[in-house]
């Protein structure tokens, strides 16, 4: 199905959806966009924020079950998650989704992760202002929306294209039929030429190759050194998903699930103190090779959708396409 | 599917194997199916403290579950200062476990340190069904005399025909066997070339393997059960990997060909 949005119904497409379901859109935040809980903020459509909203997933803190105690017994309480809309989801961070789809669904089947995922509704946003750094393109992650999302938009100026990919797309506009009008083909031409013209903007970025190659080639050790080991570029990584497990409160309480991130030291540390990963060189190629060889080996898709976010948060300024220091 | 929600689990017998380690003997409180092999472990909770990986330590041709705990941090303590008639969470089993349908009949075990805990549950699945197997021969080291685990049991496994060596990197007084590394006890062993069976410390797993590729063993024969810091052990936190592989789900068995580059 394809239909035009207005963009004056926007927000009363997403104030009809707020009724049935936490709408999370992309609002600024001081001053800087962010996906948050929508109430009725202006959107902030224009840049793709640094946090990806994969947070909506995989949350920093996820309660995998509740346990309360009883004479020394225990029962367990499963937490259930709540239906979701995620508005303006780039392409590259559905790509994302499609990766962590694959991971969590690999035999056993991560259930917390798709409780969530299965109540959560995702509307995607053709990328047609792609910035400095974006690779999307190469890495087979954009600027079109090419699978996952419920409902694609695309801006057209005064109105979004939207199209639908699912069947929970094609409800909601069946259920708000009063903030659509109909879509020509001369709407669906514009898409493409809007597409192209983003598509010409992403021509000469880095690609997986460049990066694989810079891997092989790498002096591990001065990236280890330069390095900050802040985590930062492992927080952004809309597939970046290493957790730890602890348990809050006795004897009734918590186990939660907490993003954690490889590149630290303690990570994959044990009890007796060795380290199988003993230098922060090592840690970083481990995190490089995780996603240009273990995912793609382990699930068929590539870890990284080309995003540039690590590179942009990157404090020691390491050039993660050239895997060379830059200062 | 994975709910991440264990079962309980009684602690039914508490032994003092060593004195930082306990031999604990678990009864499900529930009706689970639980069947494993040796060389697979479980998931132990302690809520309010944690879970962590163990060993499993029993065979699975005996009926008690039975887990071989050294204190080592938080979650170990807390299992280790638990009372016969406290529960313990358990998720599993995990990992794969040896590989018996494609091991070979002659089976050489060598256990270094608390690496031996999870070599027992081979051991005694092979002196369970002895006729399915060849020589075997089981060569373990411990630090001291006061570190040896399940001395009462050795002679029960040579008197099932299996060739045991044991030593000791510190003898005492009252200590007539073997002071050396475990490679030294190999030497005596009429083992013909087969499958091996490694747990330890690197160091050592490596002396092992290279004395057995001396004999003829071929690496892809010889396989290592693997230690890494664990947190889901369903092969999503990252915590495990080595590689490629994660070792809670592609492990904690590996053919030494897989990690020797990582020992």
């Amino acid at each position: 199905m394809k239909v035009l949005l207005p963009k004056r119904n926007l927000h009363l497409l997403l104030e009809a959806l707020d009724h049935r379901m936490e709408v999370v859109a992309p609002i600024r935040a001081e001053g800087v966009p962010v996906f948050a809980s929508w109430r009725g903020q202006p959107l902030a459509l224009a840049s793709n924020p640094l946090i990806p909203p994969q947070e909506f997933l995989l949350p920093q803190r996820d309660v995998l079950f509740r346990y309360v105690q009883d004479c020394g017994r225990y029962t367990f309480e499963k937490v259930s998650a709540k239906p979701r809309l995620i508005f303006g989801i780039r392409p590259c961070d559905l790509k994302a989704v499609a990766v962590l789809d694959r991971i969590f669904g690999k035999d056993p089947l991560d259930n917390p992760y798709f409780d969530r995922r299965r109540s959560t509704v995702l509307v995607g946003l053709n990328c047609l202002w792609p910035e400095p750094g974006c690779s999307c393109a190469a890495f087979g992650a954009g600027p079109e929306v090419d699978e996952l999302s419920d409902l694609q938009l695309t801006d057209l100026g005064k109105n979004y294209l939207v199209e639908t990919g699912s069947p929970a797309g094609v409800l909601i506009l069946r259920e708000h039929p009063e903030f659509f009008i109909e879509a020509s083909e001369k709407d669906q031409a514009e898409k493409k030429k809007a597409l192209r013209i983003a598509g010409e903007k992403l021509r000469g970025g880095t690609s997986p190759s460049v990066i694989k190659a810079a891997i092989e080639k790498a002096d591990w050790d001065a990236l280890g050194r330069q390095c900050l080991r802040c985590g930062g570029c492992t927080f952004v990584c809309p597939i970046c998903h290493c957790f730890t497990i602890i348990d809050v409160g006795v004897p009734d309480g918590e186990r939660l699930r907490c993003r954690d991130t490889c590149i630290l030291s303690g990570f994959s540390r044990m009890t007796s103190g060795v380290n199988p990963r003993k230098s922060q060189g090592e840690r970083l190629r481990n995190w490089f090779l995780d996603k240009f060889e273990y995912i793609p080996e382990n699930i068929g898709l590539l870890g990284c959708v080309g995003c540039g976010r690590c590179s942009r948060s990157c404090l020691a300024e390491i050039d993660r396409q050239k895997l060379e220091v830059l200062r | 599917m994975n709910d991440y929600i264990p079962w309980q689990a009684e602690i039914v017998d508490i032994d003092i194997e060593s004195p930082n380690t306990y031999l604990i003997s678990l009864k499900p409180l529930e009706d689970v199916d639980f069947s494993y092999k040796p060389g697979q472990f479980v998931m132990v909770s302690v809520f309010g403290l944690g879970e962590c990986p163990i060993s499993i330590t029993s065979s699975p041709t005996r009926e008690a579950l039975q887990l071989c705990v050294r204190r080592a941090g938080r979650i170990t303590s807390g299992i280790m200062d638990s009372r016969v008639g406290d529960v313990l969470g358990i998720r599993g089993p995990c990992g794969n476990g040896f590989p018996l349908e494609r091991m070979k009949r002659d089976i050489l075990i060598a256990g270094g340190g608390s690496g031996f805990a999870t070599l027992r549950s081979l051991i005694n699945y092979i002196v369970d069904r002895r006729s399915d197997f060849g020589e075997v021969a089981v060569a373990y080291g411990a630090r001291t005399t006061r570190d040896l685990y399940f001395m009462q049991e050795y002679k029960s496994w040579q008197q099932s025909g299996v060739e045991v060596g044991i030593t000791v990197d510190i003898g005492d007084e009252s200590w007539k066997g073997n002071v050396g590394l475990v490679t030294s006890l190999m030497d005596k062993f009429r083992l013909p070339p087969g499958s091996a069976a490694i747990c330890g410390p690197p160091v050592m797993i490596n002396a092992v393997a290279s004395k057995l590729m001396e004999r003829g063993f071929d690496h892809s024969e010889i396989y290592v059960s693997m230690e890494r810091h664990m947190k889901c052990g369903v092969g999503k936190c990252e915590h495990c990997n080595i590689g490629p592989y994660h070792t809670c789900q592609d492990g904690p068995v590996f053919s030494y060909d897989k990690v020797k580059s990582v020992l």
